[in-house]
């Protein structure tokens, strides 16, 4: 690097035509100034949504009252909540985190399928239907899935899973509720399922995509198959965008309302096995609002719930983030 | 491809006969005709369009994964034509391996890289790690990662990472070795070291050098074969392609009249 002259060599090109305006000050910020007015829009609108989170938290928190439960909070006992939260909590982990698994494994082979082994006029055709089955209303999977998959299971699938799989620990004998039809644990998992594919597919394959071509011909090109390049550069490659559908499908899994609320079985109760209901706590929110508007303490106990599951959700969007950014940081370019 | 005998001593170890590739009615290459002998270093070169890329990665089926191409005509490794219906292109591009104009690392480790091809061989651990020592000093990069193996290879530089990229390639010591303008994203630097391991290779394996740089051509090929718009226009000793082409066409472009 030799240091550029400071004053132009004679014989030159013509210098440059005098500006027409006067060159901006040295303190003037550049692009992005807040002091001239008009100016100001981009960072206004840039600060929207730290303002919405900041608000939507604050007056939350407000609408607590900050009553204290104590341990009434979670466990049962208190009048106000005799069965603690506790339950919906559990209940929204064990709706969540199966739905959330499978729909990251069969979001994983449908991405992969489609970027991998289709045809291009294949995956040009099926693609769009990733994102049709994103725009369905929740309330619709609800109504599909209580009047058509809930008999289904009550009268087929959980029967045959009591006769043959009862050996893993509780899977054995069905539950004793009266809305034992086949709505419980497994039918809020598949409709979680299917609700948060199309979000983690979506991530996948955009992920997957962005595979340079010539890294991709490189595995081809030592004798790798399709599947061995993806399996050990490609899932590599696209791990952040895969992190990112686990999070943000774990958030659509854990916050889904309506659906889970026709399909769990709202009931306040601890599965005793795993084709039980319970209750999770979107869905126990939704179903104690009428209740909780003339009873004040209630509402209260509602919003301190909604900030449980505010917390949880942010907390595993962050801290899996940094996570990821700690793992692969060293190893992917771009992270 | 297991039964294949050798051909004699200064026979072609790949050799390319009747060779059309072409997308829809255009033909990108047209009926070429080639050879390349053992222990030798070949440049094709040509400018931009001119097909010498399509050409090369007509050598390992690589062509086959660019939609709408269909190539015709025979590439006999040893004797028998990889676009035989009974051979497997994984098991081709097993012997006949690439190396791309950009440096294409994978994200992950500098050994674990250079190891790739070996694990998909499912190579005992002792074996890998002498493959991969064997693999890096060929490539000429072993001094310079010996003491990290374990690092990143996006912490090696663009010139270092394709040496790591050709070092990948060797280290399921392929017959042939492909080189598509392996320069061409490097500092001139880097550039000398690549040139430097390409030149020693050449005294083990065939190696097939695609380059718009015909300078480059000169200092490390001992043939030339120039393309024209999808036609071999002559192939023959560098010195005498570069020095004294038989071709008016030749002589324009190494002369530089066009690129």
């Amino acid at each position: 690097m030799s240091s550029a002259p400071t004053t132009a060599p004679t014989g030159a090109p013509e210098p440059l035509p005098p500006r027409t305006s006067a060159p901006p000050s040295r303190k003037a910020p550049i692009g992005r100034g807040i002091a001239l007015p008009g100016k100001s829009l981009p960072f206004v609108l840039a600060l929207v949504p730290a303002a919405i989170v900041v608000a939507i938290v604050a007056t939350l928190v407000s609408a607590t009252g900050f009553h204290n439960f104590g341990w009434g909070f979670f466990l049962p006992g208190s009048a106000s909540n005799p069965n603690g939260v506790l339950i919906v909590i559990v209940g929204s982990f064990l709706t969540a985190v199966p739905a959330l698994f499978l729909s990251m494994v069969l979001g994983l082979g449908i991405a992969i399928a489609s970027t991998t082994y289709l045809p291009s006029f294949a995956s040009k055709l099926l693609d769009p239907f990733v994102d049709l089955l994103a725009g369905i209303p929740s309330v619709v999977y609800g109504i599909w899935a209580y009047l058509v998959l809930a008999p289904i299971l009550g009268t087929v699938i959980n029967p045959w899973a009591v006769a043959h799989l009862s050996f893993l620990p509780g899977f054995a004998g069905l539950p004793t509720s009266p809305t034992s039809a086949g709505v419980g644990l497994p039918l809020a998992i598949i409709v979680l399922t299917l609700m948060a594919l199309p979000i983690t597919t979506l991530l996948i394959r955009d992920a997957l995509r962005s595979i340079p071509r010539d890294l991709w011909e490189s595995g081809l090109a030592l004798g790798a198959t399709r599947w061995e390049v993806m399996r050990r550069v490609g899932i590599r490659h696209g791990s952040r965008g895969i992190f990112s559908a686990v999070f943000l499908g774990f958030g659509r899994a854990i916050g889904e309302t309506v659906a889970v609320a026709m399909v769990i079985g709202s009931s306040a109760r601890f599965p005793a096995n795993v084709y039980d209901v319970t209750n999770t706590m979107a869905a126990y929110m939704f179903e104690t609002l009428d209740a909780a508007l003339v009873n004040a303490t209630l509402g209260k106990l509602l919003a301190e719930l909604a900030l449980v599951l505010l917390v949880i959700t942010l907390v595993v969007n962050l801290l899996g983030r940094r996570l990821v950014t700690h793992i692969y940081a060293q190893e992917v370019p771009g992270l | 491809m297991t039964a294949v005998i050798a051909p004699a001593d200064g026979g072609p170890v790949v050799r390319v006969h009747d060779l059309t590739v072409s997308a829809k009615e255009r033909a990108i290459l047209d009926r070429i005709d080639l050879d390349f002998a053992g222990r030798s270093l070949t440049a094709v070169i040509g400018a931009s369009g001119s097909g010498k890329t399509t050409f090369i990665r007509t050598l390992n089926r690589m062509v086959e994964l660019t939609p709408g191409l269909s190539v015709s005509g025979e590439v006999l490794y040893l004797g028998q034509n990889i676009y035989d219906r009974s051979i497997n292109p994984v098991l081709v591009r097993r012997r006949i391996g690439m190396v791309f104009q950009r440096p294409t690392v994978f994200p992950m480790s500098i050994f674990e890289n250079a190891a790739f091809g070996l694990r998909l061989l499912h190579e005992s651990e002792d074996e890998i790690d002498r493959a991969v020592r064997e693999a890096l000093e060929r490539s000429g990069l072993w001094d310079e990662v010996k003491g990290d193996l374990d690092r990143s290879a996006f912490s090696l530089s663009g010139g270092q990472q394709q040496r790591l990229c050709i070092a990948r390639a060797l280290a399921v010591r392929p017959r042939v070795l492909l080189l598509d303008e392996p320069t061409s994203a490097l500092d001139p630097m880097a550039t000398q070291r690549v040139e430097a391991t390409i030149r020693r290779l050449k005294e083990e394996i065939v190696l097939v050098l695609v380059t718009h740089n015909v300078g480059q051509a000169a200092r490390v090929s001992d043939r030339v074969a120039f393309l024209h718009q999808g036609r071999l226009v002559e192939s023959g000793p560098t010195a005498e392609i570069l020095e004294r082409p038989r071709e008016e066409l030749t002589q324009e472009f190494v002369t530089g009249r066009f690129s």
